[in-house]
């Protein structure tokens, strides 16, 4: 039942998603998202980043991200995503968080005592 | 680096402690709630139900694949004015008051126990051992609006807005680590694992319709103006021309 389906009607040939997959699919990436926010969020405290420098390093490292799913994709990357522009944008917010609480942990053990 | 020292014993015993008490506290919440949970008793009634309505559906979506006299007879058993399942079966009209169900109750109690009394006394008790600190300075200006949150505990009008008291510090790592949390314990952690499993073995046919009456109307009444196409009735030239083609 949950399987299957959501189905766009082109004229040309219906692309049915399986649901599952799909949601495997976010799973995933979202697992691969908290863990860059975590990872770079370390990395910009060590490396004691301040200010607009550290959101600057956070987009960076989301774009990076970004670029590593294509190149693991490879060139059909529709057979796994929908879309490839929300798979940039998706849960940028919510990493955000985790990120700046990593940043401001490793940055207060580092640099301001 | 900073304008205002910090004792570096702080960052040992009052920083660290803080993130480390907050992140075992919620694995601890997360298995605790997994004993509390109990399984949802199911009743029988409502998974038929709930089977019915999507046997029925299947039907009408479906049904063009079947040939005229199969549908037919499916629908029939649906629909019969005398012997259709939808017009034999009476349900009483459901929604009952939730609070008068014991098990919602205990439920809602268990919710409770598990989110609700824990953030109460641990955030109750770092209050108590750890108040008056500023533990640390966000990396990045903040304009005095944030002051309140943020230096909850430390009422000083001079400090720079930046700095962190620890019982701001242990709210910010509450709410920061839910996210390492999905990555620790998995996906839909806390209270509601059990329940996707439950979901997931049974699909849609836990979710019953709130008032089985209803729904079984509308069902019928959607089911008794589909009118059936059969998809395959060109099949055999369909597929003739096909070969045709490509010979």
């Amino acid at each position: 039942m949950s399987g299957t389906t959501k189905s766009k009607d082109n004229k040309t040939e219906p692309i049915a998603y399986s649901e599952a997959a799909l949601r495997n699919n976010a799973i995933v990436v979202e697992y691969c998202r908290t863990s860059m926010a975590a990872l770079s969020g370390s990395t910009a405290g060590v490396l004691g980043l301040t200010g607009l420098n550290g959101f600057a390093f956070y987009v960076l490292s989301v774009i990076t991200l970004w670029v590593m799913f294509m190149i693991k994709a490879g060139p059909n990357w529709h057979k796994y995503y929908v879309s490839r522009q929300s798979l940039l944008t998706n849960g940028f917010f919510g990493a955000l968080f985790t990120y700046v609480l990593f940043w401001t942990f490793i940055y207060g053990m580092v640099h301001v005592y | 680096m900073a304008e205002l020292l910090l004792d570096p014993h702080i960052r040992f015993w009052v920083f660290l402690p803080i993130v480390v008490i907050t992140f075992l506290v919620g694995i601890v919440r997360h298995y605790v709630s997994i004993i509390l949970s109990s399984q949802k008793k199911i009743e029988l009634l409502q998974v038929q139900d709930s089977q019915v309505m999507i046997r029925a559906r299947l039907l009408r979506e479906n049904g063009k694949y079947l040939p005229r006299q199969s549908f037919a007879m499916r629908r029939h058993w649906f629909n019969n004015e005398e012997t259709g399942y939808f017009k034999v079966q009476k349900r009483a009209a459901a929604s009952q008051n939730p609070m008068t169900d014991p098990g919602m109750m205990t439920d809602m109690l268990k919710g409770n126990v598990t989110n609700v009394l824990p953030m109460i006394v641990i955030g109750g008790w770092i209050n108590w051992m750890f108040s008056g600190f500023l533990t640390t300075k966000v990396p990045f200006p903040l304009t005095l609006r944030f002051k309140p949150m943020l230096q909850r505990g430390v009422e000083l009008a001079y400090l720079d807005a930046s700095w962190v008291s620890s019982a701001s510090w242990y709210f910010l790592n509450v709410f920061g680590l839910r996210t390492i949390y999905a990555l620790v314990l998995g996906e839909n952690n806390a209270a509601d694992q059990s329940k996707v499993m439950q979901e997931q073995m049974s699909g849609a046919a836990m979710a019953m319709p709130p008032d089985p009456k209803a729904a079984f109307k509308a069902e019928w009444e959607a089911l008794e103006i589909t009118e059936h196409k059969w998809a395959l009735s060109n099949v055999e030239s369909d597929l003739l021309s096909i070969t045709e083609d490509k010979n």
